[in-house]
């Protein structure tokens, strides 16, 4: 069964446009123009019931439009949408009981207090009773290993943490969609490892529905088997990430630190980006060469320091969506 | 009409929530607290001053008002403004909280957006204004049941009214992109009527503090009422204290849909 339905949705937004200079403020008090830019652009999608899908895009793609759409923030501009059966525009109240929300950017926890404060006052303003309240809190505090920082004030608490936190307090209410908005914004690798982990093991044992909005690709990679990519408000691709990550993720970047003067030979599937005089960073096609093979091949050049491997940035990605295949990224540029 | 007041209790249950939620957050910094609160009251205090000052200069009336007069005006206008502001301290910032897309967090509950939104802060320094009030009342009006039953219903009134005409100035915000200006000074253009002697204004000032600027019925028609108790005067207040605050419920749900979420990054406080 869907969880939820999206047909054609449009969401355009009417944005005064003014040229630069004192005059042209003046002239726009008096007669203003405006253009309409579309932030979403016709999309359709349908999500089932206990999937965990990536919807992924760079920067002012419309993933957080859309997201607020979904969850009756905004209303759409044109389309049809239905989540759990229900239309957020109109029956917005009512579908929150049933969804939870994380936006990375957003907190829901008060600064000042500790988490358990919090969590009261949203059991309250989520009609659950004392007595499951209190059993829910346990549940999750135990889940997320949060038992010892419920009584510390948030302000006190590390990003990672206040993360998990509010992810646990989007949870209180055992929502059956889960939409994530970059939760893991700004997190180190351990707590992002973390974060992933907890979802997926809600996913599995709630069979929550997880909606992810993220431009972090390993977000994507370890989280969901589905992925939407919007960029300009349009779907440019829907497909599994299996095939994603064949076709357009093929290629890591890997940050070199030598302990002293060094030389390097290109060799199959691996190409030198950038050299400076004890450092380079290497792009390393994964179709030709794999990572141990990479590692295993710097660590025979000797003298390294260093070693850091990254995804290449989602920017890259949607460019090679564009452009139409995995080669640009595997080849070097 | 059994759904009405069922909704009015889940209101007042939340804005309860809230109070508790704000004071223990307000309680955080103890000593910050007290010295706000406090601080408050006394920059009150020099008001007495200078209305002591006035009286015995001028002597008799002024605009038709004795000096206990002016305190029941003034401790009404003190009082109502503390209690609106440490309820509903988020009125000052409904166009930043516009602008920010901080009304998300609202959106998303299953609450009322604007009791929520307005009853999700506190004011440290309202402590002090609210109850300078009744310190001035204690002084001046001592243990007159009329007075202070006058007192206590137009803190209700007169709060919701303040809480009204800020949010009708910030809602603008949904129409204009940003009204802050009109929002900071709304509030305090009303209060300048609030607090001199209604004797003082004439012809059309007087119809409009009996209409557009609602500051007749915040401390002038209690302290009628104070004076010589009316039913139907009585029935005025509370219908256009009603209607005044519809009205901006109202047309802050209107200006909602206009609402175009941002994106900064927020924490609530």
């Amino acid at each position: 069964m869907a969880a939820i339905e999206v047909e054609g949705l449009c969401k355009l937004y009417r944005t005064r446009i003014k040229e630069e200079g004192l005059k042209a403020s003046f002239r726009a008090l008096t007669r203003p123009v405006y253009k309409e830019v579309k932030a979403v652009d016709n999309i359709s999608f349908t999500v089932e019931q206990g999937e965990i899908l990536a919807f992924i895009g760079p920067n002012g793609a419309g993933k957080s439009t859309t997201i607020k759409m979904l969850t009756g923030i905004l209303h759409p501009s044109s389309g049809r949408l239905s989540v759990l059966g229900m239309d957020p525009a109109t029956q917005r109240r009512r579908l929150s009981y049933r969804i939870g929300t994380v936006f990375g950017q957003k907190s829901q926890l008060w600064f000042h207090l500790p988490p358990m404060d919090s969590f009261v006052l949203l059991g309250a303003i989520y009609d659950i009773e004392k007595a499951v309240l209190k059993k829910r809190i346990d549940e999750l505090a135990e889940r997320f290993e949060i038992g010892d920082l419920l009584k510390t004030p948030v302000r006190k608490l590390s990003l990672g943490q206040r993360i998990r936190c509010e992810v646990a307090a989007s949870l209180l209410h055992s929502p059956d969609i889960l939409f994530l908005d970059e939760p893991t914004i700004g997190l180190d690798v351990v707590a992002k490892h973390r974060i992933r982990e907890l979802i997926l093991q809600m996913n599995r044992e709630q069979g929550t529905t997880i909606f992810l909005t993220s431009h972090d690709t390993g977000d994507m990679e370890q989280l969901c088997r589905r992925a939407i990519v919007i960029d300009h408000g349009r779907i440019i691709l829907d497909e599994p990430v299996k095939k994603l990550k064949y076709d357009y993720m093929n290629r890591k970047i890997i940050a070199v630190r030598f302990t002293g003067e060094y030389k390097l030979k290109e060799i199959d599937g691996i190409t030198l980006e950038k050299s400076g005089r004890l450092g380079a960073r290497l792009s390393v096609d994964t179709r030709v060469c794999s990572i141990d093979e990479a590692m295993r091949w710097l660590i025979a050049q000797g003298g390294v320091a260093d070693i850091t491997v990254e995804d290449p940035p989602m920017e890259d990605i949607i460019a090679s969506i564009f452009e139409g295949g995995g080669q640009s990224l595997g080849g070097g540029r | 009409m059994h759904k009405h007041v069922v909704r009015a209790m889940n209101v007042f249950r939340l804005i309860g929530l809230y109070f508790k939620v704000n004071l223990a957050s307000a309680l955080e910094y103890r000593a910050s607290f007290l010295l706000q609160a406090f601080g408050m009251a006394l920059n009150n205090c020099s008001f007495v001053f200078f209305w002591y000052i006035a009286f015995s200069q001028i002597g008799g009336r002024i605009g038709g008002y004795d000096f206990n007069d002016v305190m029941f005006i003034w401790a009404l206008c003190s009082s109502a403004f503390g209690a609106s502001h440490i309820l509903f301290a988020n009125m000052n910032s409904i166009t930043r909280i516009i602008v920010s897309g901080e009304l998300d967090t609202f959106l998303l509950q299953p609450k009322d957006v604007l009791v929520s939104l307005l009853c999700s802060k506190t004011s440290l320094t309202a402590w002090g204004d609210f109850l300078y009030g009744f310190i001035l009342m204690a002084l001046t009006h001592g243990g007159d049941a009329q007075a202070w039953s006058m007192f206590l219903l137009g803190i209700a009134i007169g709060g919701l009214l303040m809480t009204a005409i800020s949010v009708t100035a910030h809602t603008m915000t949904f129409y204009l992109g940003d009204a802050s200006l009109i929002g900071s000074m709304a509030l305090e253009f009303v209060i300048n009527f609030c607090i001199y002697p209604e004797g003082i204004y004439r012809g059309v000032v007087r119809v409009l503090m009996l209409s557009v600027i609602p500051a007749s019925f915040i401390v002038h028609i209690p302290l009628k009422l104070a004076r010589h108790f009316s039913p139907g005067l009585l029935l005025l207040l509370l219908t256009v204290s009603a209607a005044y605050c519809c009205f901006a419920y109202v047309f802050f749900y209107r200006g909602l849909k206009r609402y175009e979420s941002g994106n900064l990054i927020i924490a609530r406080m």
